[in-house]
């Protein structure tokens, strides 16, 4: 899932100075799950806002709100023309991904984001998310007993532990449990401690060709996929 | 008939109301095992809230005659308690009486206006006929009573002893009667049906009870000193006071042995003993009454049976034997067998049997008679083998209980009611489904144990030798405690927009009482049998799909502040305070409302149903209306029925405090008073704030000026 983080309150109300009509559009799929912009968050962050306004003493927005199930399809946004039509912005609470696409998807508007999109990850306790994957495109995780260096090791390194694991703790952080350590005892548990002798040759760090594109269908060549 | 009166069209709708489609509550075992369905979950937790008066409306809807169901019900309602499989369960009969006597049901009036002209008889006056009165009057029917005894109430007057249903009582609820307009012919007996219908009566309703004593079948039961339960107390409560001796004995285990035990030792009998031919476990006499008794002095001799009587110079000798216990029978219960060889002999002055009555209907009313000489009806409509003649209560089932006579007696009117007007008997089916199952395991383990609270009686000792009502009734603190030991079964939260749910599982996380699960499709499930309402998931759903069952519940935050909002800014008074309080428990109640009148400033309270119920949006909003201190006050949980309230309330304040430090608001604008027990006086604490909020509130005043 991905998993992120509103914005504070004050960088909202400085983004949206300069509209007065305002849609505060919630989604309705990991933002919701991840708890920073679902229906709840969405009429929260419009009563924050109302406060603000009302205790500043200049009312100079008008706020509406909606939450869709997914903004990052079209699709899903078809339901929002005529509130757009109405409004001088849109602040997202979508991922980066879901704000895009609603830019896309109406050209004329201006499309702010609400909330600044972390990283992929899972749930640890109640309000609390980890990061889990760091989408490498190179998956290790059957060498590494389903737990992912690349992410969960300060240096993302392929051969480890390194000299700063400490009592199973990362150097960077003593809160912090050292992936290898964790690999390495799981490893063992499944019987695959060989896994640990092995050397594994570094990744190729050069930057990736960014946007990526995955095309799954048949009648595109691969070749005429990428970076098409 | 050309005109119905709103009351008559009323009552006619209260056996078959489809209620509104939003409500998505089910019906609670209490409820369901209630032969009168009275609404108890709903006036438990009326009570809870201190809204006596309420409570008392929301029974009086449901019953003719709450002060005497008050005093005698045999309450089904409290064995099928689902509190019972956590600790003990409620004590509804007791709430019941506390909101009879504290919500002044003695004021109520009562009004019948005529606007049928059918005449309707009915014959016997115990509490099926009254009931049937009641109902059909308000139907506006001219109906009159008919009793042959001198006094009325059936057996309410003359098998219930005064020390359990005092006599006021009854008048009064007849006093009511006569004035909705029913005539009663007291000392009347009817004779012959024909009569009733050459009088001009258009329908009959048949409820003379069960008086006749069921005989033991023994040798000697001739004898003088011998008397059958029913007659002994009937005896008593019209006034005779037969001599009985000092050493008596009483045959059987149902309640009326009970009665006429406890009547014989305030009579001044000196050795009660009661013989019981099966164990404890058998006997079907209510619980408490036969511990009372027991306190009382009374002897119960279990597994004897009498086999013999011999009587001489005015004294008796019971022959005695003992028993043992068998196969289950029929009733289920263990059938006792005689043990050869186990005779003994008692010398008593009087020996009451009391082992069952049943009905006396005349002959001449050409009746059809079933098992047990009760009168065969149909099941459903409740009409005789002869038009226009119906029949209930006791007369029909055999000695049962007063609930269920006033049961019948309701069903009665509206049958009536039917045949007059010609209509097809309505279904009569309940509105509601009803809540199924026990609670988990899991479930009851999560539930907090709470003691309940019994309602005081007098010493043992002062009551056995008069006829004082025994049982007093709960003061204030202590009905609203044990009122909030209520489950509130079947009101609790659903997932309303399932295609709204993201899956995310936060319910289940949340969930106290670990109720919430995923289903093996993915679909996350709120099972109603388990669910606890205390609403904790609905204000922590991210994607607000899960909503209370109970529509007045759904919005009750948001109407109340929208009132406060219109009220306050009427009011002059600065700073504005809004208290979020809840209205569970004496705090809420009591205490809290006298702090708030006395407060200085514009304190405005927005009362909840538990503060777990409130969001963070609430908080915000509050002050969105132009508060300048927001307070939120707990019950002080010890007596709270749920669990993690004051945990989650105050999640919710620290991030509304977290919105206000952005905003660059004080967050000691917004604070929480009494969330766990024992903490510091809240009324200083109150006072203290409010102080605080004030000069806030001059400060920021200040700057506002300076700025201008």
């Amino acid at each position: 899932m991905i998993v992120a983080e509103q914005k504070p309150l004050e960088e909202i109300g400085r983004m949206i100075v300069p509209y007065e009509k305002i849609l505060i559009l919630g989604c309705g799929t990991c933002m919701t799950v991840c708890g920073a912009g679902g229906e709840r968050e969405v009429s929260l962050l419009h009563r924050a806002l109302s406060v603000a306004q009302a205790r500043g003493g200049n009312e100079a927005h008008s706020f509406s709100e909606y939450t869709v199930k997914r903004q990052c399809d079209f699709e899903f946004l078809d339901v929002l023309v005529n509130r757009v039509d109405e409004v001088d912005a849109v602040l997202s609470l979508a991922c980066g991904v879901g704000v895009q696409v609603l830019a896309e998807r109406f050209p004329d508007v201006p499309v702010l984001p609400g909330v600044n999109t972390s990283f992929m990850g899972a749930y640890k306790e109640w309000g609390v998310w980890d990061e889990r994957c760091a989408a490498c495109g190179e998956c290790r995780l059957a060498e590494t007993a389903g737990i992912c260096p690349i992410t969960r090791c300060a240096k993302g390194i392929l051969n480890g532990p390194c000299a700063g694991s400490k009592n199973g703790k990362c150097e960077v952080n003593k809160d912090v449990d050292c992936a290898w350590v964790l690999i390495y005892k799981r490893l063992e548990k499944l019987g695959q401690l060989e896994k640990m002798r092995r050397y594994y040759p570094p990744r190729n760090f050069r930057p990736t060709h960014r946007p990526r594109r995955i095309v799954s269908r048949a009648d595109i060549s691969i070749q005429e996929g990428v970076n098409g | 008939m050309c005109s119905v009166s709103m009351d008559a069209s009323k009552s006619n709708h209260v056996y078959n109301v489809k209620k509104a489609s939003f409500d998505h509550t089910l019906m609670p075992p209490c409820q369901a095992s209630c032969p009168l369905h009275m609404e108890i979950r709903e006036y438990v937790d009326l009570i809870a809230q201190g809204r006596i008066m309420e409570a008392l409306q929301v029974i009086r809807d449901g019953n003719p005659f709450p002060s005497i169901c008050a005093y005698v019900c045999t309450h089904p309602c409290e064995d099928a308690c689902r509190r019972g499989q956590v600790d003990k369960p409620i004590a509804i009969r007791a709430l019941k009486r506390f909101a009879v006597e504290f919500g002044g049901d003695r004021m109520i009036r009562t009004e019948g206006k005529t606007v049928h002209g059918e005449k309707i008889a009915i014959v016997g006056s115990g509490p099926a006929g009254l009931s049937a009165a009641y109902y059909l009057r308000k139907s506006g029917y001219p109906v009159t009573i008919f009793e042959a005894y001198s006094e009325l109430g059936g057996m309410l007057r003359v098998g219930i002893p005064r020390y359990r249903l005092p006599r006021e009582v009854l008048d009064t609820e007849v006093q009511r009667l006569i004035q909705m307009g029913i005539e009663f012919k007291t000392e009347t007996p009817v004779v012959s049906l024909d009569l009733l219908f050459k009088m001009g009566y258009r329908a009959v309703f048949i409820t003379v009870g069960a008086h006749q004593g069921l005989r033991l079948g023994i040798e000697g039961e001739e004898s003088p000193g011998v008397v059958d339960g029913a007659t002994f107390l009937r005896e008593i409560n019209l006034g005779l006071k037969p001599s009985i001796g000092e050493k008596i004995a009483v045959v059987g285990g149902g309640n009326v042995a009970i009665d006429a035990a406890r009547t014989a030792l305030r009579l001044g009998a000196k050795k009660v003993r009661i013989l019981y031919r099966r164990s404890r476990e058998e006997m079907p006499a209510d619980h408490t009454e036969v511990e009372q008794a027991i306190e009382e002095g009374v002897e119960i001799l279990f597994l004897v049976t009498p086999t013999k009587i011999e009587s001489q110079d005015g004294q008796l000798g019971v022959t005695c034997i003992r028993m043992e216990l068998g196969e289950p029978d029929a009733s289920r219960r263990r059938w006792p067998m005689a043990i050869q060889g186990s005779e003994f002999h008692i010398d008593l002055d009087t020996l009451i049997t009391a082992i069952g009555q049943a009905p006396q209907v005349p002959d001449d009313f050409r009746l059809r008679i079933g098992r047990g000489s009760t009168v065969r009806i149909d099941p459903v409509t409740l009409i005789t083998n002869r038009e226009g003649v119906f029949a209930g209560g006791d007369a029909v089932t055999g000695p049962a209980t007063v609930v269920q006579a006033l049961a019948t007696g309701r069903q009665a009117a509206l049958r009536i009611d039917e045949y007059l007007q010609h209509r097809y008997p309505s279904a009569g089916k309940d509105e509601k489904e009803a809540l199924m199952g026990d609670l988990l395991p899991k479930t009851v383990e999560a539930i907090r144990k709470l003691s309940r609270f019994e309602p005081p009686t007098l010493p043992p000792q002062t009551r056995a030798t008069e006829f004082e009502p025994i049982e007093l009734v709960y003061d204030w603190g202590s009905a609203i405690n044990e009122a909030r030991r209520c489950l509130r079964c079947g009101m609790g939260a659903e997932i309303l927009f399932q295609d709204k749910c993201a899956t995310c599982l936060t319910c289940l996380r949340v969930c106290p009482y670990h109720v919430p699960y995923l289903d093996d499709s993915g679909t996350v499930q709120i099972p109603a049998d388990q669910c606890q309402a205390c609403g904790i998931c609905v204000a922590e759903c991210p994607a607000k799909a899960i909503v209370l069952r109970k529509p007045q519940d759904r919005r009750q935050i948001d109407e109340e502040l929208d009132h406060v909002l219109r009220s306050a800014t009427q009011s002059k008074v600065k700073p504005l305070i809004i208290g979020f309080c809840c209205q569970y428990g004496l705090y809420g109640t009591g205490a809290l409302a006298s702090l708030w009148r006395e407060a200085k400033a514009g304190i405005w309270i927005v009362p909840v149903l538990c503060v777990a119920k409130i969001e963070t949006e609430h908080i915000l909003r509050a002050f969105e209306i132009g508060a300048e201190g927001v307070f939120i006050a707990g019950c002080g949980q010890e007596q709270c029925a749920r669990e993690d309230t004051s945990f989650w309330a105050l999640q919710r304040i620290g991030k509304a405090k977290r919105v206000l430090a952005q905003i660059g608001l004080e967050v000691e604008r917004l604070q929480a008073f009494n969330l766990y027990a024992n903490e510091e006086d809240t009324a200083k604490a109150l006072d203290k704030f409010t102080e605080q909020i004030g000069e806030l509130y001059l400060a920021s005043a200040i700057k506002q000026e300076v700025k201008t």
